[in-house]
């Protein structure tokens, strides 16, 4: 069942760009070129006939259309019958691609996804959740940079099922190597299978945590049913690599770890999106002093952002309305647990001035960004008493 | 033709005038328009009104190419700083209050979709065409309820109108499905998502009531002597067209009113946290909104068909499977709405509606063979039209055959919801029905508006209308099988030169159709006088004046040739000289 990197055809990369990455994508890619041949040979075939007839029999003043029949019954069936038989090919071979990648074999490693406005977030079997994350792209001379998106780690040759739903709206799995997606729903689950490739010798990629080049594949993962403002920023990356270094990376993302660091972790997968660290204001309002100070409601209180405040906001987000914003933040009520939660209050204190600044703790705030609070927005007091 | 000459005084001596005579003064004139029974009139009333939609719909396309030039990046500067760059529409518009650069894309892109598919191409070709051509066509003097067609367009009037304020209230950023529960939740305390869905609501009666209308004209109004398969293919088209309109809308309409009452009474059927079904909706939507597919390719395919043969002056080529192809398309249709769904639903569902979706291909492809075939031995003129006609049978196969691969699961799986769809649907909407409606505009200008229009502008315009579609549209195919998602704000950079390739494209769109714009602007004002058939068709539109009078014809006409004789009958008002027809062996 595994599947290595193949030489890519010029063809292929053209139209699919990155290789298909296992046998159900390299067979479905297969059907799609047997479909583009075919629709290519008919295509052309019909235009060549059109232009040379048009051309053939183009209007001569005063020569009457020479006289051809109105209809012919054979070749009209002869035109019905054979397409119809080449879609009922059709019709089958997508079939059974299609079983080939929603049915999972027995013994698939089970991820379980959840989705929300706008994030993705993987559940391990042992309870695990990645925290690292990196951007989409990066330009050669590092000026350019987008949002960090969540790294999903998976071993390779490995047959991996989807368990997916949604805490809020609709919204899609796509990955796009694997040729496949599945809407992701917020009253059922929804799933699909894929069996990881096997990395070849020279396939690497960066890895942040260690500052060192590890053996591994990176795909993305984008957001393919429309849900919302950052719709076009609800991506991932899912990671292939050898079994070892997915075993090693569970056992650390368990492991007990300092709070700030985590914190900061939970934030860039899954807050930043809307919760910007630096005075911005976003979707939400931003975390930069936040933490101990006083704001304004929308039902015109003021509360103190204390712990509890924070708790609230985070597992029911609706209890509390920041004055300025919707209401949208989605609720993460059973998907974070205390010790994330810890977390992103030890973090939160670091970016505040209204806060204690815990002693000696290496804060994950960069201080830099300081001073690159944009014009402040009226309508966002971000918090600031 | 064997009718009686119809161009000269009506049996009582008095000479009729043009529909388009009225009264002096400019409101009186538009008093007369206004309460208007004649279906010329409202023909013409509803193509300024869709060609404006379209217009609206076109700006907001323009709009959404323009913001995908650029895709959005954080640019890190020396100092550390970091500036968002590639809002382009932000930057034109300014920031307003606390709407996001992504959220004006997104805006943006549901405008064009929500006026596009509602407001300009459900209405588009049986409203103005076949509201105009359809009496004519069968010898009637107007459709069988004259006021209840008056009352669709204020209807549609009136439905737009409601689209327009929602628009200026700020628009809608729900996508012009409306896929709940986004649209449940979305701008939760405005009225302007509410409205939208209002406007398609309404829109959906206009719909309806033509199509009755048309039905029933159809059935009672043929003319002396016009048998079913006496009818042009036209007529065909729309009549399948119509009873798609008239089984499907009332289903559109109630998922519309149930939305509205979900979002303000929070009954719980569409909304998930309420204990409803989003899946719901969607099988309620595409119920409508799959058959509605073929409410707008149809009478494009009937437009072709008679394109075809006038232009080619051939008989067309299996006049009764062309005929029974539109009846069959409109039967299977209905059932093959899941087909949008196939990342939602279960194994068996998908492969039945997989294996549907295979057999409304077959009709269609019959369709594109026999209009093939009709080129051959014809005497083929190569003008406006006919460059129109040859245009669709480009674009409308691609679109087609594009449609096969979504049709076949597994690819699907791929492909759905990323930018093949859309290049795919383009093709068959904007390739197929508006290139097919931009063709049939140009046929029948000449007996609408009593004006020849200029052919090699014309010409000029339909050849970069090509060329732009192709670009904006072909490099979107690539895109979606590289793995570009719909309705994104913003990209990775490797899309960027497609993207960028494609927005170019728009602007020749652009172009072209303002080249026709002149054109059509030109011919009203200094047009040479149109003769009463130009192209030397046979069907009964032709018999009549330029522009047509008032109750269309002097005479009640009689129908003794079929409507693509060409080979045996002089067309009325031609010089046979011109017409010389073929010795019979
Ligand atoms: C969809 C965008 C979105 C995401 C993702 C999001 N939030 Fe929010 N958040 C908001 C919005 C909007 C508000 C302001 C409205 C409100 O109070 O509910 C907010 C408010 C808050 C507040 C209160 C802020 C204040 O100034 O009082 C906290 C705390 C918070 N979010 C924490 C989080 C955490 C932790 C995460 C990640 C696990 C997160 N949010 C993810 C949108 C988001
Ligand atoms: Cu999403």
């Amino acid at each position: 069942m595994s599947y290595t990197l193949a030489e890519q055809s010029w063809l292929s990369k053209f139209i699919f760009r990155a290789a298909p990455a296992s046998d159900s994508a390299a067979w479905s890619d297969g059907l799609f070129m047997m479909i583009f041949w075919f629709s290519t040979f008919f295509f052309v075939l019909l235009m060549v006939l059109m232009v040379y007839w048009t051309v053939k029999y183009r209007r001569r003043p005063g020569v009457p259309a020479p006289v051809s029949p109105h209809h012919n019954t054979p070749l009209e069936i002869i035109w019905t019958v054979v397409p119809s038989s080449a879609l009922l090919v059709i019709f089958i071979l997508g079939f059974q691609g299609y079983l080939s990648k929603t049915v999972a074999p027995t013994g698939a490693l089970e991820l379980r996804v959840s989705a929300w406005k706008w994030g993705w977030a993987i559940t391990y079997p042992n309870g695990a959740q990645s925290p690292e994350t990196k951007f989409l792209e990066e330009s050669a001379d590092g000026t350019v940079v987008g949002n960090k998106y969540p790294i999903f780690y998976v071993p390779e040759n490995t047959a991996v099922s989807l368990r997916m739903s949604s805490q809020d709206v609709i919204h899609a799995f796509w990955i796009p190597d694997f040729r496949t997606k599945m809407d992701v729903y917020p009253n059922r689950f929804t799933g699909y299978t894929f069996h990881t490739p096997t990395l070849g010798l020279e396939e690497e990629v960066f890895d942040e945590t260690v500052g060192q080049n590890i053996p591994g594949r990176d795909m993305w993962v984008f957001c393919a049913e429309y849900c919302g403002d950052e719709h076009s920023r609800m991506a991932a990356t899912i990671r292939v690599v050898p079994q070892f270094i997915y075993e090693q990376k569970l056992a650390e993302w368990n492991a007990p770890k300092d709070p700030v660091e985590l914190g900061k972790q939970i934030h860039e997968g899954r807050c930043a999106i809307c919760h910007s660290v630096n005075g911005t204001p976003g979707t939400g309002p931003t975390w930069k002093d936040l933490y101990g100070s006083q704001g304004l409601m929308s039902d015109g209180s003021t509360v103190l952002k204390d712990d509890n405040y924070i708790r609230e906001s985070i597992y029911i987000p609706a209890a509390k309305i920041v004055a300025g914003y919707a209401g949208n933040m989605p609720s993460f009520q059973g998907q974070l647990d205390e010790t994330q939660l810890d977390g992103i209050i030890a973090y939160m204190k670091t970016l505040s001035q209204h806060a204690p600044q815990p002693a000696g703790s290496d804060t994950g705030a960069e201080p830099a960004t300081e001073s690159t609070e944009s014009q402040p927005n009226e309508t966002t007091g971000g918090g600031q008493s | 033709m064997s009718t009686i000459d119809a161009t000269h005084t009506g049996p009582h001596g008095h000479h009729e005038g043009s529909y388009l005579d009225g009264p002096a003064g400019f409101w009186s004139r538009i008093a007369q328009w206004a309460v208007t029974v004649d279906h010329k009139k409202i023909g013409v009333m509803y193509l300024f009104a869709v060609l404006f939609m379209f217009f609206l719909g076109g700006v907001a396309a323009l709009a959404v190419r323009l913001e995908l030039l650029d895709p959005v990046r954080d640019v890190v500067q020396p100092d550390g700083t970091s500036v968002t760059t590639g809002y382009i529409l932000q930057s034109i518009f300014g920031a307003t209050d606390g709407v996001s650069g992504n959220e004006i894309y997104n805006r943006a892109f549901t405008l064009h979709g929500a006026i596009m598919v509602f407001m300009f191409i459900v209405p588009s070709i049986p409203a103005s065409l076949g509201n105009f051509f359809l009496p004519i066509m069968l010898g009637a003097k107007d459709v069988a309820f004259p006021r209840l067609n008056l009352l669709s367009w204020y209807i549609y009037v009136f439905g737009s109108i409601f689209g327009v304020l929602s628009i200026l209230m700020g628009g809608v950023d729900t996508g012009w499905t409306f896929y709940t529960p986004y649209s449940l939740t979305t701008d939760a305390d405005h009225w302007r998502v509410v409205l939208m869905v209002l406007a398609a609501f309404i829109l959906g009666f206009s719909s309806i009531l033509t199509g009755m209308n048309f039905i029933v004209t159809v059935h009672k109004l043929r003319a002396p002597g016009m048998g079913w398969f006496d009818m042009p293919l036209f007529i065909w088209a729309i009549y399948a067209t119509s009873i798609i309109q008239v089984l499907a809308t009332p289903v559109i309409g109630i998922t519309l009113l149930l939305l509205i009452f979900e979002r303000i009474f929070r009954i719980g059927i569409f909304d998930p946290a309420m204990g409803g079904d989003p899946v719901l909706y969607q099988h309620f939507f595409w119920f409508y909104s799959h058959p509605v597919v073929y409410v707008m390719i149809l009478p494009a395919m009937g437009i072709i068909s008679e394109l075809l043969a006038v232009h080619c002056r051939k008989h067309i080529f299996g006049y009764r499977a062309i005929a029974f192809s539109s009846l069959g398309i409109a039967a299977v249709s209905f059932l093959v709405w899941g087909h949008h769904m196939f990342t939602a639903m279960g194994e068996l569902a998908a492969m039945l509606f997989s294996a549907l979706t295979f057999l409304v291909a077959i009709p269609t492809a019959i369709k594109v063979f026999n209009w093939i075939a009709t080129l051959y031995k014809g005497s083929i003129a190569l003008n406006t039209p006919m460059l129109y006609t040859l245009a669709f049978l480009f674009l409308f196969s691609i679109g087609g055959l594009t449609g096969l691969p979504l049709g076949a699961l597994a690819t699907d799986l791929h492909l759905h919801d990323s930018y093949f769809v859309v290049a795919h649907f383009h093709y068959v909407m904007m390739g197929g029905t508006v290139i097919a409606f931009v063709g049939g505009i140009h046929h029948w200008w000449p007996k609408m508006f009593g004006r020849m229009y200029n052919e090699k502008v014309g010409m000029l315009g339909c050849v970069i209308v090509f060329i732009g579609f192709n670009v904006t549209f072909f490099t979107q195919f690539i895109l979606g099988t590289q793995g570009m998602p719909r309705r994104y704000a913003n990209y990775v950079d490797e899309f960027q030169l497609l993207h960028q390739i494609s927005t170019v494209g728009s602007w020749l769109l652009l172009v072209g159709f303002l080249v026709h714009l002149f054109n059509f602007i030109h011919s009203l004002l200094a047009g040479p006088k149109a003769p009463p058939n130009p192209w030397g068709g046979l069907t009964l539109e032709w018999e009549t004046e330029s522009p047509p009078i008032e109750h269309n014809f002097h005479h009640e006409p009689i129908v003794k040739h079929g409507p693509y004789d060409f080979d045996t009958v002089v067309p009325p008002h031609c010089d046979p000289k011109d017409f010389p027809l073929p010795d019979k062996a």
